[in-house]
């Protein structure tokens, strides 16, 4: 072993209780930085899956243009034309073709999912109770691999919708409002004024209350019959990309190549995206205070080891050992500490997610507290509190390698 | 003789609490293999001057040559590294690392060094603490052993590297008579026997009699060598 090393770490062993109080306050810093950010990793997680339960990273549907229309062609500036009402006369709804538009989206390498769905404003009947809601025909695969709906299932099966024609599934909130229950048959009403009755098969709850309050899900094929439309008409397409925090760049590429509307989840919902941001802040401004004090826990204690020990720093430099050996020494003893303290605070981190995720909190789909278990947390937890101790040990240090021997020696 | 130490008008003053002038210029050379003591009253400046012939103080004026080598205005690490090499220091009070062993108080200059592989060492050092009378403690922590064994320890360590110069701030100040005689028997062959230069502090009339030279000092002057 070096001399260096073999003076440090006689130091580090000769006051076991010194050096378990330092690695404490490295371990406390490590875990609360650990534990801080995958609470908020995993709540910004759990955000997301609701948000994305009901809404598609991109949307494209057909939108009214938003100019208005000029039906008579400007003329020179002596002429005053007046034009009252003026109204979009022709227009189609929905997309037309949406097979195109499917390949066209599937073209591109970052998306992971698409899916068309046919969504109308209707009626739900159950006797004298009527209620208007949201019904969305749905390609049952597809929509399960974009929202992931068989997940929020709480009775029935989604997949039974392709067995029946004239099976639905309803909004916890919607069936409760219409006192329907497995089993029992709703009746539809369209805008144009059809009526259809549906069995519900099944009842689901997304966690965001409005959805599950209005929403109904039949097969796209029932959907196409019930509105009379073509067999490749839809609504809306919605598309999955693999990053939805780098949308844009598929999205512009994308509204270059599709005639309809491309919209970003992030048009309109700037707020989601903020607060997710402001929580990431949050978390990482708590973890480094926590950070920060330990590293002053451990300026404390290499402060006092090198006050006590100035005259032994007196001898060795007496002896022939330069500022840099002093340095070396006193440096060492501290990122020993860092690299215990941050290996048990990793250990203690996991135990305290692991605790807190067994913690039931049963609101909305939440079963327990969302906390999640990422790899980037631990490693930026050990450099940062690497940095932290090398920095409190480091000038404990440079101030010992400045201790001139003679003052110390003679008294 | 080969001149192994020269000092030449060094002067040295403290400014704390106020001005005062410790060393008044003073001028003296040292050959190889001299066993010199240096006296004088308390206050006289004779353990400022071997402070600053120890290369640890640097702030005085004049210049100091030590085997050939100008060691004023020398950058501190350096110096550091001049000492590991040529100087010895026994220092008034022994000054062991507490925590370590013995043998390890002693192989300390040398593995700083690193010259020599440790397990010739470890043999030197025990050879060294045979010679000072200090057996079967080898192991145990520094801070276990007497006041006498501590410095007689701290010799050894001085020892260690075979400097050139061993110095020594009254190195049997607290040593009983029997061990006084018996280091002072040891410094004696080391600089007839090695060649190597002793210079001490030392009040013990007895002991500074039967040394080759003996420079006094008073007021920060030399009055006698």
């Amino acid at each position: 072993m070096n001399t260096n090393n073999k003076i440090a770490w006689t130091h580090l062993t000769s006051k076991i209780q010194q050096l378990v109080v330092a690695v404490l306050s490295v371990t406390f810093g490590i875990s609360m930085y650990i534990f801080m950010n995958g609470f908020v990793g995993g709540i910004n997680t759990a955000f997301d899956d609701i948000t994305f339960s009901t809404m598609a990273h991109i949307r494209v549907y057909n939108d009214l243009p938003n100019d208005e229309p000029s039906l008579i062609p400007h003329t020179t500036n002596d002429t005053i034309q007046f034009i009252h009402n003026a109204r979009h006369i022709k227009y189609t709804e929905g997309i037309k073709n949406a097979q195109k538009i499917i390949q066209i989206a599937k073209g591109f390498t970052q998306v992971t999912a698409v899916t068309e769905q046919i969504n109308q404003n209707v009626f739900f009947r159950n006797g004298i109770t009527k209620v208007s809601g949201n019904l969305s025909g749905i390609d049952v695969e597809n929509e399960d691999k974009v929202f992931g709906i068989s997940k929020y299932m709480l009775k029935g099966h989604i997949y039974d919708l392709e067995k029946r024609n004239d099976g639905i599934v309803l909004g916890s909130g919607l069936a409760q409002s219409i006192c329907v229950n497995v089993g029992d048959n709703v009746t539809l009403t369209t805008a144009d004024g059809t009526h259809k009755s549906f069995k519900v098969l099944g009842i689901f709850e997304s966690g965001a209350s409005a959805t599950d309050k209005s929403k109904a899900m039949i097969s796209i094929r029932s959907a196409r019959q019930l509105f009379s439309k073509n067999a490749s008409y839809a609504s809306d397409i919605q598309i999955n990309v693999r990053d939805y925090n780098k949308v844009e760049k598929v999205s512009t590429k994308m509204a270059k190549m599709i005639p309809y509307k491309v919209e970003s989840w992030k048009e309109g919902n700037s707020q989601l995206e903020s607060s997710s941001m402001l929580r990431n802040i949050l978390a990482m401004v708590i973890s480094i205070s926590i950070l920060t004090v330990a590293g002053f826990g451990i300026y404390n204690i290499m402060n006092m080891t090198v006050n006590e020990k100035m005259r032994e720093i007196a001898i060795l430099k007496a002896m022939g050992f330069n500022g840099k050996d002093i340095v070396h020494i006193f440096l060492m003893q501290s990122l020993c500490i860092g690299i215990i303290g941050g290996a048990v605070g990793m250990g203690l981190g996991s135990l305290i997610i692991y605790i807190v995720r067994q913690i039931p909190y049963k609101i909305a789909s939440f079963t327990s507290l969302p906390v999640a278990f990422r790899l980037i947390d631990y490693i930026m937890a050990f450099f940062f509190g690497l940095i932290v101790t090398i920095i409190a040990g480091y000038l404990p240090a440079r101030k010992a390698s400045r201790i001139d021997p003679v003052e110390i020696l003679r008294g | 003789m080969e001149k192994v130490l020269s000092v030449n008008n060094v002067v040295k003053s403290f400014h704390q609490p106020e001005d005062f002038q410790v060393l008044k210029g003073v001028d003296f050379e040292v050959e190889k293999g001299e066993f010199v003591s240096i006296v004088g009253k308390s206050g006289s400046g004779k353990s400022t001057l071997l402070y600053i012939l120890s290369t640890m103080d640097t702030d005085y004026d004049g210049s100091i040559t030590i085997n050939g080598n100008n060691v004023t205005g020398v950058k501190q690490n350096k110096l550091a590294a001049f000492r590991n090499e040529h100087i010895g220091f026994v220092f008034q009070f022994h000054f062991l690392l507490p925590e370590f062993s013995v043998i390890d108080n002693v192989m300390l200059p040398a593995l700083k060094w690193g010259k020599k592989p440790i397990d010739v060492l470890r043999e030197r050092a025990r050879e060294l603490l045979r010679m000072l009378d200090v057996t079967g403690q080898e192991e145990k922590k520094a801070s276990l052993l007497s006041g006498g064994q501590q410095q007689r320890v701290a010799i050894a360590r001085a020892l260690i590297n075979d400097p050139t110069i061993i110095m020594g701030d009254e190195p049997t100040g607290n040593l009983d008579s029997k061990n006084t005689k018996n280091v002072f028997r040891i410094f004696r062959e080391l600089s007839r026997e090695q060649g190597q230069t002793i210079i001490t502090v030392t009040h013990d009339n007895d002991f500074a009699s039967n040394c080759d030279r003996v420079i006094e000092l008073k007021d920060g002057q030399i009055v006698n060598q």
